[in-house]
């Protein structure tokens, strides 16, 4: 029996799409990918910043 | 000038560092939290500070200037109004838009029919993925920009995340500027740093109302403490983020509608109480310290307070009779407030003088106090209260 889809886990707090999740879209890394994942983390930290921040302070 | 300036800082840094730590510095701190206040300072109207955060910290500025202040927050009106209109958030009434621009904003409760912001039958979904439920059901629903995933996408979606995100950033970038103004113009030390909620205020805040949840903690309030469970860790890592990382100054939290009688003793004791004391917990085993700023009153839940470890917070008193709180919270925590907002805006500056002089001289005795209203200060309160209130401060306060 073929196995079933899995959905993507919870993001952990702090995240909203995680890197392990975003890699799998994009093509073959050919340069430093620790450049590529701390950019992608930080704006990713700011979405999570946004949507809690309307929860708590606006 | 500019050393006077930053001696006169770091002197009130130290006085105020010393009581938030339960000592005994030269003087009792005077630390109001002012809002709206500064418009009678200032002579801005409410919708100008609101709508104008440089306008709410120049009128700051102006109040540390005109009182002697050891600490206050650069901009304690804290609903930055362009926000919720960019946003499109229903859920603030905003000064100037539909309001009075002499009026603070308004918060509007959660509707607990089918508009509700969150439904009775969603509290899975939300478990499972707290964020992605915030952006994807919560936001659709708050807002009138925002569609739903699946929807077509519209032009006014797309603008209010654009122009949400950029009117977030540029306040919350604007703060180390203001601050640095604070202190080099008027030797003020900015008073807190970081926000912190209980889960289960958040669920009445922003997600089921008050109503809403009341009937969820009498028909599935095993689903409404795994609902707080997995609200914990991201109500840790916004505090966390948002933190002194000095830890010199304390996280906040905002203590709304999680005490007796607005819950039961027993939701308290199982829901309230066990999901906000872990993160407590492991903030003081970080080493930053919270200010439960305790509005209305919190009477029932004092002594369990006292499960915290000593210093852990700073127990600020709103409405609860202050001089008990000293007496059962006192010689494990240090303690801020209790000068009756009521007082402020009703009384004579006389009564606030020799009710000021009372708590100095009875929680203020051995330190660990640091003075101020019981609640934010908005624009109600007199001017010469403030003025009175600051006066018996210094008089009354020198040990």
């Amino acid at each position: 029996m073929p196995e079933q889809p899995q959905p993507n886990p919870a993001p952990k707090p702090g995240t909203v799409v995680p890197w392990e999740q975003k890699i799998k879209e994009l093509p073959p890394m050919t340069g430093r990918e620790d450049l590529v994942k701390q950019q992608w983390e930080t704006y990713d930290a700011w979405a999570y910043t946004y949507i809690w921040h309307l929860v708590v302070s606006f | 000038m500019a050393q006077d300036m930053e001696a006169l800082y770091q002197q009130r840094l130290k006085r105020y560092t010393t009581a938030l730590r339960k000592g005994k510095p030269d003087k009792v701190p005077i630390r109001p939290f002012v809002a709206e206040f500064i418009c009678n300072v200032s002579g801005y109207t409410c919708q100008e500070v609101t709508q104008d955060f440089e306008l709410a910290f120049e009128a700051t500025r102006k109040c540390c200037l005109e009182f002697d202040w050891d600490a206050t927050v650069p901009n304690m009106v804290y609903l930055y109004g362009t926000v919720p209109q960019v946003v499109g958030l229903r859920y603030y009434g905003v000064p100037g838009v539909g309001l009075s621009p002499n009026v603070g904003f308004n918060y509007v409760e959660p509707p607990e029919d089918s508009n509700s912001f969150m439904q009775p039958d969603e509290y899975d979904a939300l478990i499972a993925d707290p964020t992605g439920y915030l952006f994807s059901t919560w936001l659709p629903r708050v807002s009138t920009e925002v569609v739903r995933p699946g929807q077509p996408a519209t032009l006014r979606n797309n603008l209010s995340f654009l122009k949400g995100g950029m009117t977030m950033m540029n306040y919350f970038s604007a703060f180390p500027r203001a601050i640095e103004r604070m202190r080099k113009e008027t030797g003020t030390v900015s008073a807190i740093a970081g926000i912190l909620k209980a889960p289960l205020d958040i669920l009445a805040d922003k997600l089921r109302g008050y109503i809403g949840l009341c009937m969820d903690l009498m028909e599935q309030p095993d689903t409404v403490l795994a609902a707080c469970e997995a609200l914990q860790p991201h109500m840790f890592q916004i505090a966390l983020a948002s933190a002194d990382p000095t830890k010199t100054l304390p996280i906040s939290i905002w203590m709304h509608r999680g005490c007796v009688p607005f819950v039961s003793q027993e939701h308290f004791d199982k829901i309230m109480w066990p999901t906000l004391k872990p993160i407590v917990l492991e903030l003081w085993k970080r080493g930053h310290q919270v200010l439960f700023y305790a509005e209305g009153k919190w009477g029932a839940h004092l002594k369990t307070f006292r499960e915290l470890p000593a210093g852990s917070i700073i127990f600020h008193c709103d409405r609860d009779d202050i001089f008990e709180v000293h007496r059962v919270l006192g010689d494990k925590f240090a303690i801020s407030g209790g000068i009756p907002n009521v007082m402020l805006a009703y009384g004579k500056p006389e009564e606030v003088r020799d009710y000021t002089k009372k708590v100095i001289q009875t929680v203020g005795r051995d330190g660990g106090y640091i003075l101020d209203a019981g609640a934010i200060v908005q624009n109600d309160a007199k001017v010469e209260n403030i003025r009175a209130m600051t006066a018996a401060g210094r008089e009354f306060g020198v040990y």
